[in-house]
């Protein structure tokens, strides 16, 4: 098992914060999670 | 990112070796930007997509996307036949607006977690919103749980990885 990769995501002129695991194991759905950032919010 | 519903999933899918990928939309974290109301952060998560199969070879894909995030994510469904499906937590859609559940809707599988005890993304209104997507479709209700779903996490990364396994299998 691999670790956990910080990995930046270029969106145009934006640069993404991610963190990525990749499996083992071969031939297996990604599970993407989106997380909840909306600013009125805390614990983001 | 490190929000605990989200950390609570991605510790249990990472856990059990599953890939995943969680990331700050922008102006959150460390990610550049700003906050843009949504078409921005919808951008965002068409390019994790296109980096988890163009860079990562991924051939499948689903999405968990948590209040915010899953208006968001969840929104993202049919950008790509990648995508076979999603997992939508406490989805807010009285203050997101029609939009954000049309681009939802899928003939994709679906599963809906919601808080009974949740007054942002509002339980009462629940099944009206459920009611309107296509099957395949299902919904997990948390008893006791708010939108923050403290003390939840573990019962929520549960129905999600039960739903991840339902999918593959």
């Amino acid at each position: 098992m691999r670790g956990i990769e910080k990995v930046f995501i270029n969106n145009n002129d934006i640069r993404l914060e991610t963190e990525l695991f990749l499996s083992s194991l071969e031939n297996l759905p990604m599970a993407t999670l989106v997380c909840h950032p909306h600013p009125q919010f805390c614990g983001i | 990112m490190y929000n605990n519903v989200v950390s609570g999933i991605f510790n249990h899918f990472t856990q059990n070796n599953i890939s995943c990928l969680r990331f700050n939309f922008r102006g959150v974290g460390n990610s550049t930007g700003d906050h843009s109301n949504g078409m921005g952060e919808l951008s965002d998560t068409k390019a994790c997509i296109n980096f988890l199969v163009n860079e990562q070879k991924c051939e499948k894909l689903l999405i968990f996307g948590y209040s915010y995030g899953a208006a968001i994510g969840c929104s993202a469904v049919n950008y790509s036949k990648t995508i076979i499906g999603y997992c939508a937590i406490s989805f807010p859609w009285d203050f997101m607006g029609p939009e954000y559940k049309n681009l939802s809707q899928s003939e994709k599988p679906k599963l809906f977690i919601q808080g009974n005890r949740d007054t942002l993304a509002r339980y009462e209104n629940f099944e009206n919103h459920y009611n309107f997507y296509l099957e395949p479709k299902k919904y997990r209700i948390i008893d006791g749980a708010d939108h923050f779903y403290s003390g939840y996490e573990q019962e929520v990364a549960k129905e999600a990885y039960e739903f991840y396994i339902s999918i593959i299998e």
